[in-house]
């Protein structure tokens, strides 16, 4: 099993609010979590890390290096999907979140590894852990996405791989 | 340790509104706005409205004026605090009473809370809040008669002198009966002080917090506002506010005001700087 969420720091206990502003994205962050089972990989870059390990924690799961159950892949799309986004708006990240959305819900490996990380990094998107994504997925396996939005300028996905394949005829 | 007002319990790190309702006709703030019954009931619904979470109704002005005996003062206020506790059951009923004859009468109408503004006064005041099992504040008057004003008194300590005075209450009332997590202090700004022991008392609420007894603080568009900003009556909302973030910053628990608005987002404010409250709604920057 395998899930995608994206490293947004209000998710951590060191940034909580008296009203959370994600909780919607919390539900389906843990919601996806839980499905991994007890002993999770965390995979991410940085911050999006430790946001990981602490969802991790939080749904009762440890978090391992080997030997796992289900790995938790921690990115996101653009932060510059509007005006009022982090890193204000950039014409070309909409396209370039679409793009990611096709090859996330593909799933494609291949495109996946392929990531132009130099965009990326240009429309402040955290791609880092999507190249490792593509080497844990085949083709055809079933998608499940349960949450995307970008509330705040910043793309999210909340997105779940299970092992089956999808049958051809679906 | 938790805060119980009465019928109604609040956690360790809860900040409390406590706004003013006048049934007088010569308060110094409102100057008998909220003197007739229906007008002070209307107060009461306005200031819950804003968040208050505590009314402290009273009957007499703090200073001097015309003679109110316990009957008078009684009618002032016993069927206001009826009404009011069966209107709002959430609402902690505070009296601003130094009788213990009026505050017996409040608390069997539904009162959770003495406020002494008189140090203890009356010295049966303790024994009734202890057989209704109200909550008491312990005022530091300096020992002076009530409804009299602060002329030529002088302190060794000023702050001292308020932490003995009320925590001895605070002992006394305890002694009686009262529970002890129904028992608050207040150091009493002008009460028996001239401006510049306010302003220390101020500088120094820190340490009457240091006694582990809650605090509340009574600085609403009071004279050592008025005479440290040269204001009138008025124009002290921001010298109010000052104060208030002053005492937030230290750690006063309940604060008596007019403006509830204000005061509750002065106190919110300083209480997230103090790291005893997390903001409202954060997120930018960490989206």
């Amino acid at each position: 099993m395998i899930a995608l969420v994206p490293g947004v720091l209000a998710l951590l206990p060191e940034y909580a609010s008296i009203e959370d502003p994600v909780p919607d994205l919390r539900a389906a962050c843990l919601d996806a979590v839980a499905a991994l089972g007890p002993r999770v990989r965390v995979l991410g870059t940085g911050s999006g890390e430790r946001v990981g390990r602490h969802l991790v924690e939080t749904a009762g799961a440890e978090v391992v290096d080997a030997g796992e159950s289900g790995v938790l892949v921690v990115a996101n799309g653009s932060a510059k999907r509007t005006e009022k986004a982090p890193g204000h708006l950039d014409e070309r990240a909409e396209a370039f979140d679409e793009t990611l959305r096709e090859l996330l819900v593909g799933p494609d490996p291949a495109g996946l590894a392929a990531i132009d990380a130099e965009l990326g990094a240009e429309l402040w998107a955290d791609v880092g852990g999507l190249v490792a994504l593509g080497d844990l997925l085949a083709p055809g396996q079933a998608v499940d996405v349960t949450y995307d939005a970008a509330p705040f300028g910043v793309q999210y996905w909340v997105i779940r791989w299970s092992p089956d394949a999808v049958p051809s005829d679906a | 340790m938790t805060l119980r007002l009465g019928r109604h319990e609040f956690t360790d790190d809860a900040t409390l509104m406590m706004a003013i309702v006048n049934r007088t006709p010569d308060s110094f703030y409102d100057k008998g706005a909220t003197w007739a019954e229906d007008a002070a009931f209307e107060r009461v619904r306005t200031v819950v409205e804003q968040g208050a979470e505590i009314v402290d109704i009273g009957g007499i002005k703090a200073a001097p004026g015309a003679e109110i005996g316990p009957a008078e003062e009684k009618e002032r206020v016993v069927d206001l605090v009826a009404r009011v506790r069966s209107t709002y059951p959430g609402l902690v009923i505070s009296v601003d009473t130094w009788r213990a004859e009026v505050a017996d009468a409040v608390c069997a109408a539904g009162a959770d809370v003495l406020n002494d503004a008189w140090g203890g006064a009356d010295p049966e005041l303790v024994d009734v809040a202890a057989q209704h099992d109200a909550a008491i504040v312990c005022t530091h008057t300096g020992g002076v008669t009530p409804r009299t004003r602060p002329y030529r008194i002088e302190y060794d300590d000023v702050v001292a002198a308020a932490i003995a005075d009320t925590v001895g209450y605070a002992e006394r009332a305890l002694a009686a009966g009262v529970a002890k997590e129904s028992i608050v202090i207040d150091p009493a700004h002008d009460f028996g002080k001239n401006t510049f022991h306010s302003l220390e008392l101020t500088r120094r609420v820190g340490e009457m917090v240091d006694t582990g007894w809650p605090v509340l603080v009574s600085l609403s568009n009071k004279d050592f506002v008025g005479e440290t900003l040269d204001l009138p009556v008025g124009e002290r909302l921001t010298g109010t506010l000052a104060a208030t973030a002053v005492c937030a910053l230290a750690g006063a628990r309940i604060y008596r005001v007019h403006e509830v608005v204000e005061t509750r987002q002065t106190v919110d404010m300083v209480w997230s700087i103090a790291g005893r409250r997390p903001p409202r709604r954060a997120i930018r920057g960490i989206q």
